[in-house]
């Protein structure tokens, strides 16, 4: 299944013999000897027929037009598009880099008239893969059909797309094709588990929106997404996938240049499934300042952040992200003995080439190294990217008018312990900046819905629902007819426990939108644990029947039903439960405890609770009693009662709140019985 | 018409040798001068897409000012500024200033220039030049890149459109300067007009191999 692109080999080859080489000052330097080589190896990519550029190079006649531009952009840096700098960080991945020999040669090739040579000493032309370069995608969704307009600035648009799996994949790789590359710049992708992506979505008419990135729009289980022209991340290795549960959307933020005419913009999104489940989950890190505030004029503002590693990690890429004033950046680490391990350098930072740079060695830091970033803003007249003439006061803000400041590093950690550690201390760190930058934001903002969802959604992660509440009856005010606001501010009082406010906010967008999934399953589920069993099954059941991929609704139903008795009812919700959604523990542990201990004995499957839930307790890392608890009743169900007893000492060992009632069940287990739960 | 011309070209004789040294380094590179310069219009035909011979100059007789707007079927830069140039055409040929797109490429044919003149909904008359008569007459090296001739059909000015782009990979927002509207402006005022010395920005145009 590993497949070596011949983009990648192409590179490959170029690093390990460096085309071009140095042709003596005297000898006379022609197109087939001399040029050809540079051309096919460091700019075929994009410029051959129906490649991302506008024209192909790989010709004679074409080349030789196109002779004195060639010379003028590889001479300026402008061509080949590689921000980075060369001599700082390393060799990164798909750097299409020019060497001062190959720099050379053009030129003296120019200054000689652009002479052909002999055909006979053209080096065979590579060959390209037309299409996927990936090979055929086991699953294609296209953004909706969007129309650029002839003229005007930078147009940035978010298109949302339900990926359509009906259970769980493991995502090996993603390979973004613009359709038009003409006007197609860049893509900004990310998953977004929430559905909050798609109501910012439907609240804009027409294909796509034009507002904000939701917070909850992702890089999924920190795993880079995104695509720059020439730009295509290998697959995964095994082991390194990530998950996609169905429910998922995808949220692709294309970044688009008009053209001089409206054009048709309709990109693909292919998907490479695997088999097998991650084993490794890397991080991503995130420095950056969003207190971010420029005064008019001001040519040398600077940001800095820095952040120390808890646990040793290896450095797989990095992405760094600014708005048009940033001007350079810089990001380097510093080991604990004091030595400076660089990372990336960008000297004229260009806002249009958002590159993810991956290493193609990744390497250590050890524990105690500071990942350290320095930016430099330019926010005077003398900017021409400025977007504002005269200058203003510039705050963070996420709309490209405004500034931002982020250096991403993606880390694989040695275990999921060390993961677990660094995820711990990062995200306290990065949510507490995000609240910053919004909170400012909205001090200019303060009647922007969209940015008062951001900040509540912000606050919901950070378990604070009150002030989620806040904001989000903050937005309902400002659009009190969007069944979503609805929606929002119900979930918030809901984990706020203001559960009668939050009935109430759930019929009132079931009242706007009667088909309302979402709501049908959160009110169904506020009024389950209300009590209101009555009341709570319809709505349960209207959730399941309007989005029978959502891993909840089938959670709460299976709730009900056992609330209602219905034991066969609960674990077939709970086997689909745990089919859409095979990462979560808890559906894990409950249904393996139905399937291992009901009294119900016509639902038992003693072979698959095992399965279950040692599952669970792998996702767990044997540090959940719970999952233990289960597994030792699986395993006594099956009739393997020394290891139920050895799996009841692992989780008593964990000193668990209910240790009284495991060393009871423990005890069955010595006497060789079974555990069954109570009717 | 004729007789104008010559009486134009005695009168300016004078002027020549000044001007001569002040271009030299124009001159040098074998690109025509600007200002001062006596260049009256030359006798220039070219074809059409649909194949008709053409003498820009000519067909604009007693019209206020020539421009020429150099663009090609490639280029990006070009391309993005067609709704720019149509404005322009829209404003000014009805101030009575002749408009030309020129597309010196060898490389865009009849056909694809008439394809690219209705994707792109240009309104504006169209000419070739791949023996690049009216490239080495204005001295443009780029597309985009706008030539304008006077009422006396001196070379009036040669340079940007507008000021959006300062080089390639780096642009404004939006132009801030709208040169060649001034330039215009200032032609059709009998005013002076102003030069500023800043580059065309975009491709260059094929075989400009120096």
């Amino acid at each position: 299944m590993t497949r070596i692109l011949p983009r990648t080999l192409a590179v490959l080859v170029a690093l390990l013999a460096p085309v071009g080489g140095a042709v003596a000052a005297d000898t006379p330097v022609t197109f087939s000897k001399d040029v050809a080589p540079i051309v096919y190896a460091k700019c075929g990519t994009c410029h051959r027929p129906g490649g991302a550029a506008p024209f192909s190079l790989l010709t004679y006649p074409l080349a030789r037009a196109h002779a004195t531009q060639i010379v003028t952009v590889t001479g300026s840096g402008y061509m080949p598009p590689w921000q980075a700098d060369a001599d700082y960080g390393g060799e990164f991945l798909d750097q299409p880099r020019l060497t001062a020999a190959d720099l050379d040669v053009l030129r003296r090739w120019v200054a000689a008239g652009a002479p052909e040579g002999d055909t006979k000493d053209l080096p065979p032309m590579p060959s390209w893969t037309d299409g996927w370069q990936l090979g055929t995608p086991d699953l294609v969704v296209t953004t909706p059909a969007y129309t650029l307009p002839p003229e005007g600035t930078d147009v940035f648009r978010i298109f949302v797309v339900r990926i359509p799996v009906d259970r769980a994949r493991f995502v090996r790789g993603l390979e973004f094709r613009p359709g038009n590359p003409r006007v197609v710049h860049h893509a900004n992708i990310r998953v977004d588990r929430s559905g909050a992506s798609r109501r910012f979505d439907e609240d804009e008419e027409g294909p796509g929106y034009s507002g904000l990135v939701a917070n909850s729009a992702v890089y999924p289980d920190g795993h880079f997404l995104g695509w720059t022209p020439g730009q295509v991340p290998p697959l995964l290795p095994k082991g390194l996938a990530w998950t996609l549960e169905p429910g998922t959307d995808l949220v692709v933020e294309l970044h688009m240049q008009p053209s001089g005419k409206p054009e048709p913009v309709e990109t693909a999104i292919g998907f490479y499934f695997g088999n097998d489940p991650p084993e490794r989950t890397p991080a991503m890190l995130r420095l950056g300042r969003q207190s971010i505030d420029i005064p008019p004029g001001e040519k040398q503002y600077t940001i800095t952040d820095a952040f120390e590693l808890p646990v040793d990690v290896e450095v797989q890429a990095v992405q760094p992200h600014a708005h048009f004033r940033a001007k350079e950046i810089t990001g380097f680490a510093t080991l604990p003995d004091g030595t400076q391990r660089p990372l990336i350098h960008i000297r004229n930072w260009d806002f249009r080439w958002q590159h993810v740079y991956r290493y193609v060695q990744p390497f250590t830091l050890p524990r105690g190294t500071r990942l350290q970033m320095r930016y430099t803003y330019d926010n005077s007249a003398e900017n021409p990217r400025n977007p504002n003439n005269p200058p203003r006061r510039v705050y963070w803000g996420q709309r490209s008018s405004d500034e931002m400041g982020d250096l991403w590093v993606q880390v694989l950690t040695k275990t999921r312990a060390d993961l677990d550690v660094l995820n711990g201390q990062f995200v306290t760190k990065v949510m507490a900046e995000d609240v910053i930058g919004y909170e400012r934001w909205l001090e200019s903002e303060p009647d922007s819905a969209p940015l008062h969802n951001s900040v509540a959604q912000l606050y919901l992660d950070l378990k604070r629902p009150q002030d989620a509440v806040r904001h989000f009856r903050a937005a309902l005010a400002l659009s009190p007819s969007v069944p979503a606001a609805h929606f929002n501010l119900g979930t918030a009082l809901t984990l706020a426990g203001e559960f009668d406010a939050a009935i109430a906010q759930f019929e009132q967008a079931l009242a706007l939108r009667p088909d309302y999934a979402q709501a049908h399953n959160n009110l169904g589920s506020v009024l389950l644990q209300r009590g209101q069993l009555d009341r709570a099954v319809p709505h349960l059941e209207a959730a399941v029947t309007a989005d029978p991929l959502n891993p909840q609704a089938h959670y709460n139903a299976a709730t009900a039903a056992l609330r209602l008795g219905r034991t066969a009812e609960a674990v077939g919700h709970l086997r689909r439960t745990v089919e859409l959604s095979p990462d979560s523990p808890v559906p894990l542990i409950e249904l393996s405890w139905l399937l291992a201990a009901s009294p119900d004995t016509t639902v038992r499957d003693a072979a698959l609770a095992v399965r279950l839930a040692a599952r669970a307790a792998a996702l767990t890392a044997r540090r959940d009693a719970g999952a233990l608890d289960a597994l030792a009743a699986a395993q006594a169900s099956a009739g393997d009662f020394t290891r139920a007893v050895q799996t009841a000492d692992a989780a008593l060992a964990l000193k668990p709140a209910n240790a009284a009632e495991i060393a009871a069940r423990r005890s069955l287990y010595q006497q060789q019985r079974p555990f069954t739960l109570a009717r | 018409m004729r007789f104008r011309v010559l009486a134009q070209r005695w009168r300016r004789a004078g002027q020549l040798a000044v001007w001569a040294a002040v271009c030299a380094a124009a001159l040098h590179r074998g690109i025509p001068p600007l200002h001062g310069a006596p260049a009256p219009a030359p006798s220039i035909v070219l074809r059409d897409p649909d194949g008709h011979l053409v003498d820009p100059f000519l067909a604009a007789e007693g019209r206020a000012a020539v421009a020429f707007l150099f663009a090609s079927v490639d280029c990006p830069v070009s391309n993005r500024y067609a709704p720019v140039v149509q404005r322009l055409h829209g404003t000014y040929a009805a101030k009575d200033v002749a408009f030309w797109l020129v597309y010196p490429n060898p490389g865009d044919t009849p056909q694809a220039v008439k394809e690219h003149l209705k994707a792109y909904g240009y309104p504006v008359h169209a000419l070739l030049d791949p023996r690049h008569d009216l490239v080495k007459l204005t001295g443009v090296t780029v597309t985009p890149e706008a030539a304008v001739f006077d009422r006396a059909r001196a070379l009036a000015y040669r340079g940007r459109i507008d000021n959006r782009y300062v080089s390639l990979g780096v642009e404004r927002p939006a132009a801030t300067e709208h040169t060649l509207a001034d330039v215009l402006d200032a032609v059709l005022a009998r005013r002076t007009v102003p030069q500023r010395p800043a580059p065309a920005v975009g491709c260059f145009i094929v075989d400009f191999v120096q």
